[in-house]
């Protein structure tokens, strides 16, 4: 087992490095000069040239590289050419409010994802199961930016319950957190649903249910421990859509998360933000993935720790 | 040709035609499928007759109706200049179905042939190709797609090529995973001892086993690239005004939710429901494709 | 199962720390004498040296002062200097500073003070080679500032310069605390801002809001507040919803739709005041297309300043009639421009361009009220004589930065700005956007007009101190400049705040500044 986390962590280094070599080409695809990228549109000739000569533009690339990702194990980003602070002060007062409003959605969209999905399976074509998949369907196609916006109509303006944006009281965190969450859980409640019809099938419960447990019994104890499996995997990769969403929801409601500042800074050319943004955003993602990685093989003692293609 | 090739290459898809037939058959039974194709048919005759059907010019303006409601003269109401909302939705529909219909034949066409070749090969280049799709994949979704169009910068065709791009990993691992499947049987394994060529082997006995999951994929990406693509409008990095893009005319009209939410009502309705059209086709699509499903 | 439980425990667990551990912090609440106001763009900056607009000065001016103070009413008033007297020969002032102020940190405000926050403002003495202020041009007749006695300072010039003390009142060349300057690292900017006024900063929360609260040993008399929070708010909507549900107590930059709404709702006060700014489009005049005065008058033509006014501000404000608003001194009016698209049109084909062409236009967003609104219906206006006009828009602090550059930099045609004269006198608004030695990199003349008459007069008026001589010479001036069109005049904004009706005297301040010194809530 412990084996397994190490071996899965080791595996994690080379797409870590990989993203690292990616996110350092960003500032070096932007036509033009990167020390002016780097420097900031009004910077001076001077300052200009000194990046230059910090960042070994003139020499090759590997060397390039070297310096930027010694830099950045040293946890150096370099400057926001915006505020002046340093990238990773930026990032840091920002990425809390993006993981609070992350992990609210991801609460919300878990619990009634999951209640939704479970009633719908043991209630086959009732009127619920009919309406909650109907409202799935929905939920997957609404663009995010367009449920928060109808959210801020209903329940801000009309009827004055819940403030519109930025953030404060837990009140401030509803709406964008169930914004934000909507999507994944109708998500959730659609593969939890198909997932434990599909374990209602198996023989299992028809012995379990032969030997006349309790239906009750039979749905949480046996069904729905093994219909969790597919339900976690597409919960970690729903983690990624959400971040990405986050973004989105993030400028609907004027939350200060990461997924904003990034925006602001691209309009802003704010390049040196952009780039430890988004190297943020990946290296945050690639541990989320470890980490459902690790729960999988808790939950399926099927899986064979020595395996990586856990799908 | 040689008599042997027809044999193989009739192998693996047996009447083709009528396995054609079959799926539509199934599709054709699914009502919700059938909703779904004709939601997008619709969508598909207005972007194509957007002119004939649209009431007014889309950029024309008229300031005396500005902001106002629905009504007789604008069904969906006037936006901030005093456009027809209507018209704009029409055009905006042009706009959408031809970033979605790009960015995931950009997607399709870089990302299948590297899933098929890396794993026809596999070794050392899967083992290669497999780390920089991990390196793809760690960057969620849409990030991917706004980081391409932090460095092309912002415009239509940059978001197309940002889209394309985000969807090339998806489209490797699925054709990927295909592939692996299929090379092992035993029709593969005849075509290569007859000496025919890899790349005829590729394209001629396991492609066409694989376009099922391909077509299925493709229908719900162009949902998920029509959704990125106007995400992107509305944080103001695709599409530019006056261009009625549905997520950047959503964008503005946030402005005047209070006195005027058709404006951002009505683009995004146009948003839910292509959306909604695609994935509902795609859900058809993959029942009827995936002969276990078939059995329910 | 034991299993799961534990696993399902951890998690909860991790939930609740990340929850608890990286939560919100405590809010500022709207109780007791605690101000909240929201306003559109965020600061870009409060160092002296990189401040360049209205919200910058809107938050310093509650933790920073100035030596003169620029009231309401248009009259100068004593801050920090108590008095103001030029020598007899008009080629320096002493100022008298205010006794027994200290800074924030405790540290003494004198003569000392002042000679090296001015130095610093204009790169001279001691910062000799540094960086100069982006409106070091604000001084730009100061030759030396010295030190006469601990409280009196004189400013020496190079020639007479009629202005000088409506300069020393703008909002930019604030007060700070030498020690604080003293520490800052190189390359860093003044974020927390140690001044001598009524507010003492707290927090500054990059993209959500300012915190400060009151200088119990203001000089002035403490205020009634006991804090003052700005939080930053681009969303139009969001500022009105939010001072609807009580979340802050004023607003400003009302969206013109929601005046009429605004008026009507009980608890709720409008407030208009006038603006000393103009919007603008500026040709990029080293740009060949704009090279003929007849297709910089043919778009000026085409343009309905009347129907933008009514539609897009409900008719606040007003189409501009000269480079300056009205209240300005030295203001003539030479306009507006009518609005004649056959006019527009023979312009253009007279001058070459019958199928018009293409130009690259950049523009905020989110700086001036309505501005991406307003291009869009310049757009489709111009549209109309055949010009076919790109947008390009960027976060306010780069866009000045992309657009006020020297001309082999510049990548437009044409940039959408807006200018306040601050000083209430044609010299700030005239001769730093027309005079030809105020080409960025040196000033804000971003359109890079030359006109040696204009030039002339402008020179002449800055040295003449007679009023009625000076007025002459702005009027000639803004002839030649209305008729040379290096803009598209566009419009004099006017002002539209809202208020929570229990909270009284708050300054809605022609410059754009709202000011919370002396409000208190009911």
């Amino acid at each position: 087992m412990y084996g397994y986390v190490i071996r899965r962590l080791l595996l994690a280094v080379p797409v870590l490095i990989g993203v690292s070599i990616l996110v350092f080409a960003i500032i070096r695809f932007i036509p033009g000069d990167p020390a002016r990228a780097i420097a900031g549109v009004h910077a001076s000739t001077e300052y200009i040239e000194q990046v230059r000569k910090e960042l070994l533009l003139d020499e090759g690339l590997h060397v390039q590289y070297y310096v930027y990702i010694t830099n950045l194990l040293q946890g150096d980003l370099g400057r926001s050419t915006f505020t002046g602070r340093p990238v990773t002060v930026e990032l840091f007062n920002r990425f809390p409010n993006t993981i609070v409003l992350s992990a609210s959605a991801m609460l919300i969209a878990t619990i009634v994802g999951l209640s939704a999905g479970i009633i719908s399976a043991t209630r086959r074509y009732s009127l619920f199961d009919n309406a909650s998949m109907l409202g799935a369907l929905v939920g997957v196609a609404a663009p995010v930016f367009w449920l928060g916006v109808m959210f801020q109509i209903l329940f801000s303006v009309n009827l004055g319950w819940l403030p519109s944006g930025g953030m404060g009281t837990w009140k401030h965190l509803i709406l964008p957190a169930l914004t934000l969450g909507l999507a994944t859980a109708a998500l959730i409640a659609r593969i939890t649903r198909s997932s434990m019809l599909e374990v209602l099938r198996q023989d299992y419960i028809t012995t379990a249910r032969s030997k006349g447990l309790v239906e009750r019994v039979v749905i949480y104890k046996h069904a729905f421990k093994n219909a969790l499996i597919p339900v976690v995997t597409v919960m970690g990769l729903q983690f990624g859509t959400l971040l990405g969403g986050a973004v989105l929801v993030e400028t609907v409601f004027s939350w200060p998360g990461i997924g904003r500042l990034m925006v602001d800074s691209i309009l802003a050319r704010d390049y040196p933000v952009v780039q430890g943004a988004v190297l943020l955003l990946a290296v945050f993602f690639v541990l989320i993935n470890l980490v459902v990685d690790v729960i999988y093989a808790f939950l399926d003692p099927r899986i064979s720790y020595g395996s990586r293609e856990v799908d | 040709m040689s008599k042997t090739e027809c044999v193989i290459s009739k192998l693996p898809t047996p009447q083709r035609d009528t396995e054609l037939r079959q799926v539509w058959r199934h599709l054709r039974r699914n009502r919700l499928a059938m909703a779904g194709l004709a939601v997008l048919a619709l969508f598909l005759l207005c972007a194509i007759f957007a002119p004939l059907l649209a009431p007014y010019d889309p950029i024309e303006t008229n300031y005396d109706v500005a902001l106002q409601g629905p009504s007789t003269e604008n069904v969906l109401g006037a936006d901030w200049l005093g456009r027809d909302v209507f018209s704009r939705i029409l055009f905006g529909s042009r706009i959408s179905l031809t970033i979605g219909l790009i960015s995931v034949t950009i997607g399709m066409v870089i990302g299948v042939p590297i899933g098929a070749i890396s794993a026809y090969y596999g070794g050392k280049l899967d083992l290669f190709v497999q780390r920089l799709i991990d390196i793809l994949i760690a960057f969620p979704g849409i990030l991917l797609a706004i980081m391409v169009v932090a460095v092309l910068g912002v415009g239509v065709e940059n978001v197309m090529i940002a889209v394309g791009i985000a969807s090339v990993p998806i489209y490797t691992r699925l054709v990927r995973g295909s592939v692996m499947a299929v090379k092992e049987q035993g029709y593969v394994a005849a075509a290569k001892s007859l000496g025919i060529r890899d790349a005829r082997i590729i394209l001629r006995h396991i492609m066409p086993n694989c376009l099922g999951p391909i077509i299925v994929q493709s229908t719900f990406q162009i949902a998920t690239a029509i959704l990125w693509a106007a995400g992107l409008g509305f944080l103001g990095l695709g599409a530019q005004p006056p261009d009625p893009e549905w997520g950047a005319m959503l964008s503005k009209g946030r402005e005047y939710i209070r006195t005027a939410h058709h404006l951002t009502t009505y683009p995004g309705l146009a948003i839910l429901f292509m959306v909604l059209g695609f994935n509902l086709l795609g859900d058809g699509l993959r029942d009827a494709l995936d002969p276990r499903s078939r059995k329910y | 199962m034991k299993k799961y439980l534990a696993l399902l425990v951890v998690s909860a667990l991790l939930f609740s720390v990340l929850i608890v551990g990286c939560g919100p912090g405590e809010e500022a609440v709207a109780e007791g004498q605690d101000l909240v106001i929201a306003m559109g763009a965020e600061p870009e900056n409060l160092d002296p040296l990189k401040m360049m607009s209205a919200p910058a000065a809107t938050v310093a001016e509650h933790v920073v002062e100035n030596l003169i103070y620029l009231a309401e009413d248009g009259t100068l008033k004593p801050a920090l200097a108590e008095s103001w007297e030029p020598a007899e020969d008009g080629l320096s002032w002493f100022l008298k500073l205010r006794q027994g102020v200290s800074f924030h940190d405790g540290e003494p405000f004198n003569a000392e003070a002042v000679k090296y926050n001015l130095d610093r403002f204009m790169a001279k003495g001691d910062f000799e080679g540094g960086d100069a202020a982006v409106f070091a041009f604000l001084l730009g007749r100061v030759t030396e500032v010295e030190v006469v006695d601990e409280y009196t300072v004189q400013i020496h010039l190079d020639d007479i310069f009629a202005p000088i003390a409506s300069h020393l009142s703008h909002s930019f060349i604030g007060m700070h605390s030498p020690a604080s300057l003293e520490a800052l690292a190189a390359g860093d900017y003044v974020e927390a801002p140690i001044g001598t006024g009524p507010f003492k900063y707290v927090s500054w929360d990059r993209g959500e809001q300012f915190y400060m609260e009151k200088n119990a040993d203001y000089w002035g008399g403490a205020p009634t507040l006991d804090s003052v929070t700005f939080k930053f708010v681009p969303e139009a909507g969001s500022r009105v919803i939010m001072l609807e549900t009580g979340e802050v107590h004023a607003i400003m930059a009302v969206p013109p739709t929601e005046i009429d709404r605004l008026e009507a709702e009980a608890g709720i006060d409008v407030v208009f005041q006038n603006s000393v700014r103009v919007i603008y489009i500026g040709y990029n005049l080293e740009d060949d297309l704009f090279k003929d005065v007849r297709v910089r008058q043919a778009l000026n033509y085409a343009i309905n300043k009347e129907a933008i006014i009514a539609t897009i501000f409900q008719g606040v404000g007003e189409p501009s009639s000269a480079p300056i608003v009205p209240a300005i001194f030295g203001y003539t009016e030479a306009g507006p421009y009518e609005y004649d698209l056959e006019k527009a049109k023979d312009l253009l084909a007279q001058a070459g361009h019958a199928d018009g062409f293409d130009m690259e236009l950049f523009h905020p967003t989110g700086r001036y009220p309505q501005d991406a609104t307003v291009i869009e219906a310049v757009q489709a206006m111009l549209a109309d004589i055949g010009v076919n006009a790109s947008l390009t828009t960027y976060d306010w602090g780069t866009y000045l930065d992309t657009v006020i550059v020297p001309p082999d930099q510049a990548e437009h045609d044409a940039y959408m700005l807006g200018w306040g004269t601050v000083t209430l006198d044609a010299d700030y608004g005239l001769y730093a956007l027309f005079h030809s030695s105020q080409w960025p990199p040196a000033g804000n003349n971003v359109s890079y007009y030359a006109n040696d008459e204009v030039d002339a007069l402008l020179d002449e008026a800055r040295v003449t101190p007679d009023r009625t001589v000076r007025e002459g010479l702005y009027r000639d001036a803004i002839d030649i400049v209305w008729n040379d069109a290096p803009w598209i005049f566009l419009h004099n904004e006017g002002q539209v705040n809202a208020v929570r009706s229990n909270v009284k005297g708050l300054i809605h301040h022609p410059l754009e500044n709202l000011s919370a010194w002396d409000a208190y809530i009911q």
